[in-house]
């Protein structure tokens, strides 16, 4: 199968500090690809990269067999890659379903017809319908994860890049986010999730790429990543008490 | 153009960027730790120079005292004026329009006391120093625009100091850093906010006194300064106080020199212009055209 | 959708056109009732007010781009009229050029200036309506500093330039009304809210920006050339000034930014108090405005528009209490 993403010696410097450091992999269709890493691995640097939100210093990034190096973030959204962010970014003066509504009319399809229609199915598949009128200034921080997977979702991308969307949530709360990944995938879209949970990840992903200090250390089937001494150092240190 | 014509211009150009960067320090240092557009500064400016005006006219004090005095005496009616405008300047982390808005209404209402108070006539503060010119060999200074340019070093060298060398001033670096972070380790943001407020009004007052030596002014005195300074924040970068330098620098020589090939009918739209030029070569002023030399070097 | 399931939003949709009609068909019925001419002016200064304050409110409100500068749409608006009527043109020809003229002077200031964000993008706002008003000051071809003069060789009906005004401040509303509900206006809501967010939603800042400045230049500009013919004379000082960009940002800013009515209201707010308190107490005009500003910032950002809402939201709790 060719390579939905491949992403090719990227680079990023910030004065002189190197966020990313010739990291080189492809994703391919249908995977959900787990991207873990110590806190500032670079993880959430190459989703911004790969949205387009940066540019990178150096390296080529090809989506669907076309150079996505330097796009901006609204051009690589309608060429269907959309992310979340870590924080959420919901739009506060609207209700939840008009956020979603934002997804569906700007994002790859563009939709103009039946959107209080579609915004619910979305809301429902995220599990926040009951929502749908609030304000989303008033949402706790699960429902606020959630909205942002849904408007996400609503912009209908062939690439999700879902960045720590299980962060804060309860065992439940996580089990039912797991699940709707695994949903959106059937459906045919390709995930790349970064997580720390490593049992989410192992339950969840094909594949695994881990990063470090910018630099790509491992990549492979999650237990394999599970048992790599060279991963296992790089999140707990040296065994034995260097 | 002779070499003395260019000297002398030179010089003027070098005496002009110190008085600018005293004038937009003042905003600098609120928009760095507050993230306020503080459009209230050309109102501030143009208190001070009535400040010291009336000063020299009722008390006979030098205007260089008066400019002294300004210090305290903004640096408390910018504290007072904090703490009755309250939430309305809360310490954020990005400029926000309710602030801008609201700064705006400060000025607006400054420059209607001015106009109440002091009419609409231009006014001049005159000394002994405002003809005099000193020379070396063939060049000629206007001695004010030396005493003026010498008291803005000096005020910023104060700053300096005070930035580095005391707890107040190490709390105002670190807050504009990473507010969270102060927390923790036991600034007061709320109180620093305040008194970096009364600071940098302070520098308005100031300034205006200075600014008020070498120009007539009027309760609208403010408005060209503002946008002066906004330029030269702009080409400096907002976040740092070399900028602030070098900006005022740029500004002062291309305002000095255009002399040369613009009329002078038009010269107020010199600063504008610079300011769209530096917009359009240099999107992140001249800090970020410095950062992005630095990342791409080292990659 | 079934059309069982459509008439009931379409029966209230048409409730709530009601009270606007009505207020339109007043408005347009007042002349017939014995109006002395004053009245009848400073109606017509409103409905030009209104005009721009609804236009500014479209790139300031809807889009959060607040603009210092937009005396320079009104000015361009204002001479395009002039300069056009003195050339020969029909009156009603010159409003649509004079909005065509200042959208396209609205794209040459946005294009370097919505590079900035925010409060940066206002300022920067300020000095183009300086550098314009300097321009103008020297520019020959339109009098210079002692202004234009429109020389037309019919009679002032009072009449026709009411109308006039009552049919833009109309449409600026109706265009208002439309944006809103459009796509185009959800993507401006979006990027007033979070324009970061927007853009990772599929939605173009830059060009939403510019189109957005474009169509309130437009409404501006027409509302600056209704104000010409009227006046017949025009200066740089007035039609470009700086006093004329804190205006036109007033009324919205009192009325209830990011609203519909709110710039109506506020224009009416603003020509009333223009007419009554200019004259008599002559300084004091920019005092109040700075303070009412303030007040609106520190307790009601909503503007009269938001001021109402609190109302009725205790009403509508004591009633149920």
């Amino acid at each position: 199968m060719a390579a939905l993403l491949s992403v090719e010696n990227l680079s990023k410097y910030f004065s002189g500090l190197a966020a990313l450091d010739g990291v080189s992999f492809e994703i391919r269709e249908h995977e959900i690809v787990g991207l873990i890493g110590p806190n500032g691995a670079g993880k959430t640097t190459l989703f911004s990269i790969i949205a387009g939100s940066q540019p990178p210093t150096s390296g080529t990034i090809t989506f669907e067999g076309r150079d996505f190096t330097r796009v901006k973030p609204f051009h690589a959204v309608h060429a269907g890659i959309a992310r979340t962010h870590q924080i959420p970014k919901p739009f506060l003066s609207m209700t939840v379903r008009e956020n979603v509504e934002v997804g569906l009319r700007f994002g790859r399809e563009q939709q103009s017809r039946n959107l209080e229609k579609q915004a619910m199915d979305i809301l429902d598949l995220v599990g926040i319908a009951s929502r749908a009128g609030t304000s989303a200034a008033a949402l706790s921080v699960g429902d606020l994860k959630r909205l942002e997977l849904a408007r996400t979702l609503a912009a209908r991308p062939r690439l999700l890049l879902c960045d720590e969307v299980c962060a804060g949530l309860t065992e439940s709360e996580m089990q039912s986010i797991l699940g709707l990944l695994r949903r959106i995938q059937s459906l045919g879209t390709t995930i790349i999730y970064v997580e720390h949970n490593l049992r989410a990840i192992v339950a969840t992903c094909h594949h695994v790429i881990v990063l470090n200090f910018g630099k790509k250390l491992a990549e492979g089937p999650p237990e394999q990543m599970q048992n790599d001494p060279a991963v296992i150092e790089s999140y707990i240190g040296k065994k034995g008490g260097a | 153009m002779t070499a003395v014509d260019f000297l002398n211009l030179l010089i003027a150009a070098l005496l002009l960027a110190g008085t600018y960067a005293a004038m937009a320090v003042g905003m600098t240092v609120i928009y760095g730790v507050m993230k306020i557009v503080n459009l209230a500064h050309a109102g501030f400016l143009m208190l001070g120079a009535y400040f010291v005006y009336e000063l020299h006219e009722r008390a006979g004090l030098h205007p260089l005292l008066g400019v002294l005095l300004a210090f305290p005496a903004f640096y408390f009616l910018g504290v007072v004026v904090h703490w009755t405008l309250g939430r309305g300047v809360p310490v954020s982390d990005t400029p926000t329009l309710a602030s801008l808005l609201l700064m705006f209404g400060l000025w607006l209402v400054l420059q209607n006391v001015g106009y109440l108070v002091w009419g609409t006539d231009d006014r001049a503060i005159l000394t002994p120093m405002t003809f005099a010119t000193i020379r070396f060999g063939e060049i000629t200074i206007p001695k004010i625009g030396l005493v003026v340019f010498v008291s803005a070093i000096v005020s910023l060298a104060a700053l300096e100091f005070v930035l580095h060398k005391t707890w107040f001033g190490r709390s105002i670096r670190a807050l504009i850093q990473n507010r969270y972070s102060c927390r923790i380790v036991g600034i007061h943001v709320e109180r620093t906010a305040r008194m970096t407020f009364g600071l940098g009004i302070a520098f308005a007052g100031a300034a205006g006194g200075l600014l008020a030596l070498l120009y007539p002014f009027s309760p609208d005195f403010g408005r060209p300064f503002l946008l002066r300074s906004f330029v030269i924040i702009v080409l400096g970068g907002l976040e740092s106080f070399s900028g602030v330098f070098v900006g005022a620098l740029i500004l002062a020589l291309v305002e000095t020199f255009s002399i040369l090939a613009v009329p002078s009918s038009y010269q107020p739209a010199i600063s504008f212009s610079l300011l769209v030029v530096a917009l359009i070569v240099l999107p992140g002023g001249v800090a970020g055209f410095a950062s992005r030399m630095r990342s791409r070097r080292a990659g | 959708m079934s059309a069982a399931a459509q008439s009931p939003g379409a029966a209230a949709r048409a409730l709530r056109a009601l009270p606007p009609l009505l207020l339109l068909g007043l408005l347009a019925a007042l002349p017939f009732f014995d109006l002395g001419a004053n009245q009848i002016k400073v109606l017509f200064l409103t409905f030009v007010s209104i005009g721009a304050s609804v236009g500014w409110n479209i790139l300031g409100g809807f889009a959060g781009q607040v603009s210092f500068g937009f005396a320079v749409f009104y000015g361009l608006g204002a001479y395009t009229t002039a300069v056009g009527i003195n050339q020969g043109l029909s009156p009603y020809l010159t409003y649509p050029l004079a909005g065509a003229v200042a959208a396209v002077a609205s794209l040459l200031v946005g294009l370097p200036t919505f590079r900035l964000r925010g409060p940066y993008f206002a300022i920067a706002t300020i000095g183009v309506s300086e550098a314009t008003r300097v321009i103008m000051t020297n520019l020959e071809f339109t009098g210079g500093a002692s202004g234009y003069r429109i020389t037309e060789h019919v009679p002032f009906r009072q009449g026709e330039h009411y109308y006039t005004g009552l049919i833009l401040a109309a449409c600026a509303v109706v265009v208002s009304i439309a944006v809103r509900q459009s796509r185009f206006g959800l993507g401006l809501r979006a990027i007033r809210d979070d324009q970061d967010a927007a853009a990772d939603s599929g939605v173009n800042p830059y060009t939403y920006k510019l189109a957005a400045h474009a169509l309130a230049a437009a409404l501006t500009g027409a509302a600056g050339g209704v104000y010409a013919r009227y006046a017949a004379f025009i200066d740089p000082e007035g039609v470009f000034g700086f006093p004329r960009s804190v205006g036109i940002l007033l009324m919205p800013v009192i009325g209830g930014v990011n609203t519909i009515w709110g710039p109506v209201i506020g224009g009416g707010v603003y020509g009333v108090i223009e007419e009554e308190l200019v004259a008599r107490f002559p300084q004091i005009h920019l005092l109040l405005y700075g303070v009412l500003v303030m007040l609106i910032i520190l307790f009601e950002p909503g503007g009269v528009v938001g001021l109402l809402q609190r109302l009725r939201r205790l009403v509508t709790r004591s009633k149920v209490a």
